[in-house]
């Protein structure tokens, strides 16, 4: 009996074990390349929101260096790439990977589209959104390592109305719900959505997020 | 009304303190990084305290030693951009010794700062004799011109 239950528990660890192996397989590349650093360039902005990008970017050395990476100062980095000519994100994004990295002395880039940064009302709720498409990119073979899409979506929750109010007690929900729409209209809470994209893009691991890195284990 | 007025103390001295509390959960100190980042975006005319929020997270966090990457190198650059040439230089060092990752980045930095630092000595040598020398000139002028 008990040679049958550890023989099912191999086959089952097996089993596993290749479910396992095939869903490394999107780190996979940056397993091996390995990068100690990451340098961040501003981000490319496609939403209809103009300040998406720059608010985007001051969100994204925390979790990549909290993941164990070194970071590049982001700020001075957009400066420096302003000085030379890149203002323009969309062409640092074209810009050679490699080229791009030698200037820096960067292990890989990651490179971040905005897609979506809008806030929609539609009949007393108002629903944000924050989609957001990120790569990155070996410093040295300009290969793609690792990339990952990921969208969040915030609705703000006003609660249901109490049981027993009656029609009043529903009237006054729907106003409640009407105004706490509007606030949300008015004053997007972008950045905790742009938190959460990051924290779901890199962080689910192993799942399609990325390896820890250097200094997630010398603490 | 005493202890309304002390409990009031408290709370302020409480809400302060709170500015930059560590979070025990990270493995820097960030102090509210991206905030800080984020309100420099949005008013980039409130450079002052943008450079306050960036010495803040050093102060807070140096002791522990749990400066985030890249916070010294953009104390630094904000130095730099101040024309502080010199201490701009001792945060790109920083920067350098802590996170090896950095210094070919670094060493440009230190580079371009040192150069600058260097025409800002020049210019401040060469200044009070170009002031005397425009003043002959202007006065050479102005006797010419009433000949």
């Amino acid at each position: 009996m008990k040679k049958i239950i550890c023989s099912l528990l191999i086959v089952i660890l097996l089993v596993f074990g290749g479910c396992a192996h095939r869903e490394l397989n999107k780190q996979d590349k940056l397993l091996s390349a390995a990068p100690r650093s990451i340098l961040i360039v501003p981000a490319v902005n496609n939403s209809i929101d103009v300040t998406a990008a720059d608010y985007m970017l001051s969100t994204l050395p925390l979790p990549l260096a909290e993941r164990g990476y070194y970071v590049f100062p982001i700020n001075v980095v957009k400066r420096v790439l302003e000085d030379d000519g890149l203002a323009d994100s969309s062409l640092v994004h074209t810009a050679p990977t490699s080229k791009l990295a030698n200037l820096f002395g960067a292990d890989a880039v990651l490179y971040v589209v905005v897609e979506r940064w809008d806030a929609r009302y539609a009949v007393l709720q108002t629903t944000t959104t924050v989609a957001v498409y990120y790569q990155i990119r070996d410093g040295k073979t300009d290969e793609l390592l690792w990339d990952n899409r990921v969208k969040m979506v915030y609705t703000p929750d006003s609660g249901t109305p109490g049981a027993g109010g009656g029609a009043a007690g529903l009237i006054a929900h729907l106003v409640v719900k009407a105004v706490v729409a509007a606030v949300e209209k008015a004053a997007p809470n972008y950045m905790p959505l742009a938190r959460q994209a990051n924290s779901r893009a890199f962080l689910y691991y192993p799942g399609d997020g990325i390896p820890p890195g250097p200094y997630a284990t010398a603490k | 009304m005493r202890t309304l007025l002390k409990y009031f103390c408290l709370s302020l001295l409480l809400l302060a303190m709170t500015g930059c509390v560590a979070q025990s959960r990270y493995r820097y100190n960030w102090c509210n990084y991206d905030t800080k980042m984020y309100r420099h975006y949005k008013n980039p005319a409130q450079r002052e305290a943008f450079v306050k929020g960036l010495k803040e997270i050093i102060e807070e966090a140096e002791p522990k030693g749990k400066v985030p990457p890249g916070i010294y190198a953009e104390y630094g650059f904000a130095l730099y951009e101040e024309g502080n040439h010199e201490e701009a230089i001792t945060y790109f060092k920083k920067e350098s010794d802590k996170w090896p990752e950095s210094k070919v980045f670094m060493t440009k930095l230190i580079a371009i700062a040192d150069n600058r630092a260097q025409t800002q000595k020049e210019n401040a040598a060469a200044s009070p004799e170009t002031l005397i020398q425009a003043e002959k000139d202007n006065q050479k002028s102005s006797t010419e011109g009433l000949k």
